[in-house]
C-alpha cells in the first residue's frame, strides 16, 4: 500500500478517491441491492424488461403509479460495474506495487477486468436467436423471438426476392421510413409493440380502421401492455402507409399475428408487406433431418433430445452431417447451436442460435481469477508451512 | 481485498458491461434497416389477384403528329418523340412518356415542370392549368413559361403539355423549347393532343413487346429494355454486374487498390427531390443537411449532351466508417424524361479524388435515353 509521495497532491486527490476501498464497498452494497430488488421485480416485469432496467441501465428509475414523471432511485448495472472498473483499475494505479509477493491478486484482479470487459463486449455484440426447423425442412435463418421486423419484399424476379428489412426499433419510433431501393415511402403511422387483433365482424362498435388496404379495415387492433411473461411473445401490429411519387397507394394493416404477406403493385413491380419475427440470414443452410425425444424404458421422463441436422454452405465447400444435443451443440462460423425445444409432436426443433464474439472472455477471466487464487493461497500455505517447520 | 473479489464475483456477471455505455450510442445496430437478396423459398404466387390485373390494365394510346414535325425514334422511356423546328433554327422537343403508376398527383407533376421552368411551386389544381376532353376522357391541358430567360440564347423557356391519366397509367405530353417557338407550335401541339385516341380492350401489354412505340414503360426499378445507356468508359473503369437499381454500375480504381463505386439510378418523378437527395447523401457522408439556398450556392452545373446536370461534390470532415477512412460523394442529378437520375461516385477519399476528372468525362459521355 504505498504511494507516489513525489506526484502533486491535487492530482492524486480525486485519483485516491477513485481507487478508495470504501467506494468499492459502497459499491458492492449496491450491487447486492440491485440483484435483490431486480429478483423481486421479475415477478411483475419480467427477466427481459427487468434485465434492461436493472441491469443494464446507468439509473433504476421508479415513478408512482399513474404519475408521468419519474425519478432516479438507485445506480444501475452499467454505473455500478463501471465505477468498478474505475475503481479497481485506480487501485491498481495508486496503491498495488509489482511484486513477487502480490502475483497473485494481479492476476486475480486482471481476471476479474477481463471479465468485466467480457461482459461489456457481450452486452454490445452477443444475440441470440432461434431456429425453429421442421424434419425435411432446410432454413437459412435464425428468428429474433422478441422483436418484429417489417419485410418489404419485391417478389418480381422469378428467382430472388429483395427484402428491405425495417426493424422494430424504426418502426416504433414512427413516421416517415425512406430506402434508396424502394421507389416509394413508408409512413408508419401507428406502431403497437403489443396488440390484440378481432375480426371487425365480432367488435362492430369498434372505432373505424386507419388501414384502407390489405385484410386491415376488415380487422380490429387494440393496443394492449407487453408481455412480462417468459412464456409469452408480443404480438405487435402497425399501420403502414405506403407513399408513392404521386400518391399514397392506401394504409395496410401488419401484424406478426397473421401470416400472410400482402401483396400491392407500384411502377410495374410486385412487393409483399409482411410482420414477421426479425430474421438474421445466415451464408450456410440448416436441414432437419430428425429430430430424436428419448424417453427412459417404460417412462415418460425424457432422457435426451437431439436434433440430426445436414450443414450445407455453399461458400466453404461444407456439406456435412451434425447431431445436436442437449450439451453438444454445433459450433459453426462463430455461431453456435444449442439444442433449446421442440414442438410439433416432436417433429419440429427449436434450436437457440448464439453468435458471441466474446465467448472466450469469461473462460480465460475464470481461469485468471483461478490461477490468481492458486498462486495467492499457496504463496500463504507454503510460508505458513515453512514457519511451522522451522 | 481477497474477500471482496470473492463477493464480487458472485454478480460481476449481472450488473458489468459497464462501460458499455460509452460505446452504446455508435454500435446500436437495432433500428438499422438492411436490405438483402434471397432465393424464392416457396413457390412464388407471382400472379397479382384479378382486382390488381385490372387496375394495370391500360388501353393502348395511339395519336397523329402534326405535319411539320420531325419524328424521331422513340427510345428508352420514350413512347413517342418529335421535334418541332423554327425559323431561325431553334428546336422543340416534344416527348409521350407514360408511367405504369395509377394516376393522380397532378399538382406534384404540374409542380415538376413549374420546377423546371423554375417556377413557384402551387398549390391548387386551378392555378396549374385547365382540363380538355380527349378521347371521351379529361386531359389536364397545361401553359407554362418561365419568368426568367432560361435558353441558352437568352430568351425565356416554355413547356405546354398535357397530363392524361388511365386506368393504371398515366400519360405524359410535353412540347419543350423556346417561348417563341413552343408559343408558335401551341395550335400544332393542341392538335397533336386532340388526336390522341384510345383502343379499347386491347390486350394489356408487357414490357417485353418492346417493338411497338405504344408498350407501357418498363419499371424504371430494372434496367431499361433495348435503350441502353451510351457512354465512354474512362480509363481503369471496370462495368460491375448490374442490380435491380442500377441502370449502370462500375468500379473506379484509386490510387491504393482501394476503387470507387460508381452507379447510374433513375427514379419516377422527382424521387423526393434534389435536396432530400442531396441530405440524404451528406448524411452518408456524416454532413449536416442544407436548405435549398446553400444547395444553390453549393452545386455546380455540369452541362453537357443536351443535359444539365447538378453536381454534388460532399467529403466527410473526419475518418468515417470501419475501417476508418475519410469517404467522399461526387454526384450528378439530373430531371430528364420524367425521370430523376442520379449518377453517384462514392468511396474514400482518395479513391474519389484521383477520379474526379474521370466522372466528369464519364458524365460528358453519357447518354441519357
Amino acid at each position: 500500500m504505498s504511494t507516489t509521495a513525489s506526484a502533486p497532491n491535487e492530482f492524486l486527490r480525486p485519483l485516491r478517491f477513485l481507487a478508495s476501498l470504501r467506494l468499492t464497498v459502497v459499491c458492492l452494497g449496491f450491487g447486492m441491492l440491485l440483484i435483490f430488488l431486480g429478483t423481486l421485480a421479475q415477478v411483475h416485469l419480467g427477466i427481459h424488461s427487468v434485465q434492461a432496467q436493472y441491469f443494464q441501465s446507468l439509473l433504476i428509475f421508479w415513478s408512482p403509479p399513474g404519475a408521468g414523471w419519474k425519478i432516479p432511485i438507485l445506480p444501475g448495472g452499467y454505473l455500478l460495474g463501471t465505477i468498478l472498473l474505475v475503481n479497481l483499475i485506480a487501485a491498481h494505479a495508486t496503491r498495488f506495487e509489482v511484486s513477487r509477493r502480490k502475483i497473485g491478486i494481479f492476476l486475480l484482479h486482471l481476471g476479474v477486468i477481463l471479465l468485466l470487459i467480457g461482459q461489456l463486449l457481450t452486452g454490445l455484440y452477443a444475440r441470440e436467436t432461434q431456429m425453429r426447423i421442421d424434419e425435411g425442412q432446410t432454413l437459412g435463418y435464425s428468428e429474433a423471438p422478441r422483436e418484429v421486423e417489417l419485410a418489404v419484399i419485391d417478389v418480381s424476379d422469378p428467382k430472388f426476392d429483395q427484402v428491405v428489412s425495417i426493424p422494430e426499433g424504426a418502426l416504433a419510433r414512427q413516421g416517415t421510413i425512406q430506402n434508396p431501393t424502394l421507389p416509394f415511402t413508408l409512413n408508419v403511422r401507428r406502431f403497437l409493440p403489443n396488440a390484440h387483433l378481432a375480426m371487425r365482424t365480432q367488435e362492430p362498435q369498434a372505432a373505424p380502421s386507419m388501414a384502407t388496404a390489405g385484410f386491415g379495415a376488415r380487422v380490429v387492433a387494440r393496443e394492449i401492455p407487453r408481455t412480462v411473461k417468459d412464456d409469452e411473445r408480443d404480438l405487435s401490429a402497425a399501420f403502414v402507409e405506403i407513399n408513392g411519387v404521386q400518391r399514397s397507394l392506401g394504409t395496410w394493416l401488419v401484424s406478426n399475428a397473421i401470416g400472410d404477406p400482402q401483396p400491392f403493385r407500384i411502377d410495374g413491380h410486385t412487393y409483399e408487406l409482411i410482420m414477421r419475427q426479425r430474421r438474421f440470414y445466415k451464408p450456410f443452410v440448416l436441414t432437419l433431418q430428425h429430430f430424436a425425444h428419448d424417453r427412459y424404458a417404460g417412462t415418460d421422463i425424457p432422457k435426451n433430445f437431439s436434433s440430426r441436422v445436414r450443414l450445407l454452405d455453399f461458400e466453404r465447400g461444407e456439406n456435412r452431417e451434425v447431431l445436436i444435443s442437449m450439451n453438444d451443440p454445433l459450433r459453426y462460423r462463430g455461431f453456435t447451436f444449442y439444442q433449446a425445444g421442440f414442438d410439433n409432436n416432436d417433429k419440429t426443433t427449436i434450436l437457440q442460435v448464439v453468435k458471441n464474439p466474446a465467448m472466450l472472455l469469461p473462460y480465460i477471466a475464470c481461469a485468471l481469477v483461478g490461477l490468481g487464487l492458486l498462486v495467492q493461497f499457496s504463496m500463504h500455505l507454503f510460508g505458513f508451512a515453512k514457519k511451522r517447520s522451522r | 481485498m481477497n474477500l471482496a473479489i470473492f463477493d464480487r464475483l458472485f454478480f460481476v456477471r449481472q450488473i458489468s458491461g459497464a462501460a458499455a455505455l460509452l460505446f452504446l450510442a455508435g454500435c446500436n445496430d437495432d433500428s438499422k434497416i438492411t436490405v438483402y437478396r434471397i432465393p424464392k423459398e416457396t413457390q412464388p404466387a407471382t400472379t397479382p389477384p384479378p382486382a390488381m390485373m385490372d387496375a394495370d390494365s391500360a388501353p393502348a394510346v395511339h395519336w397523329t403528329a402534326p405535319a411539320g414535325w420531325e419524328e424521331r425514334p422513340a427510345t428508352g422511356f420514350r413512347k413517342g418523340s418529335f421535334l418541332a423546328r423554327g425559323a431561325d433554327g431553334t428546336q422543340a422537343d416534344i416527348s409521350v412518356i407514360s408511367f405504369p403508376e395509377h394516376a393522380g398527383g397532378l399538382l406534384a407533376n404540374v409542380n415538376r415542370w413549374r420546377d423546371q421552368l423554375k417556377l413557384a411551386p402551387v398549390t391548387r389544381e386551378a392555378e396549374a392549368g385547365k382540363p380538355m376532353p380527349v378521347a371521351g376522357r379529361e386531359m389536364f391541358f397545361i401553359d407554362l413559361v418561365s419568368a426568367q430567360p432560361l435558353q441558352p440564347d437568352g430568351s425565356k423557356s416554355r413547356i405546354v403539355g398535357g397530363i392524361f391519366p388511365l386506368n393504371g397509367e398515366t400519360w405524359f405530353f410535353k412540347m419543350t423549347g423556346p417561348d417563341q417557338l413552343v408559343e408558335a407550335q401551341r395550335d400544332a401541339f393542341q392538335q397533336f393532343l386532340a388526336s390522341v385516341h384510345l383502343a379499347e380492350g386491347a390486350p394489356p401489354m408487357t414490357a417485353d413487346s418492346g417493338a411497338s412505340t405504344n408498350a407501357p414503360t418498363p419499371p424504371p426499378i430494372e434496367p431499361a429494355r433495348g435503350a441502353p445507356l451510351k457512354y465512354t468508359l474512362p480509363p481503369g473503369w471496370r462495368e460491375k454486374p448490374l442490380t435491380s437499381m442500377r441502370l449502370a454500375s462500375f468500379s473506379a480504381p484509386g490510387p491504393d487498390g482501394k476503387s470507387a463505386d460508381v452507379s447510374v439510378v433513375a427514379l419516377p418523378g422527382m424521387a423526393g427531390g434534389d435536396l432530400a437527395n442531396v441530405n440524404r447523401w451528406r448524411d452518408q457522408v456524416k454532413l449536416g443537411p442544407i436548405d435549398e439556398n446553400a444547395l444553390q450556392q453549393e452545386a455546380k452545373h455540369l452541362k453537357a449532351n443536351g443535359h444539365d446536370y447538378l453536381v454534388v461534390d460532399l467529403a466527410s470532415a473526419a475518418p468515417i466508417g470501419e475501417p476508418p477512412a475519410k469517404q467522399r460523394i461526387i454526384a450528378a442529378i439530373l430531371d430528364e424524361n420524367e425521370r430523376s437520375w442520379f449518377i453517384k461516385m462514392t468511396g474514400q477519399e482518395a479513391a474519389v479524388a484521383a477520379q474526379k476528372n474521370a466522372f466528369a468525362d464519364f458524365l460528358r459521355s453519357l447518354n441519357i435515353p
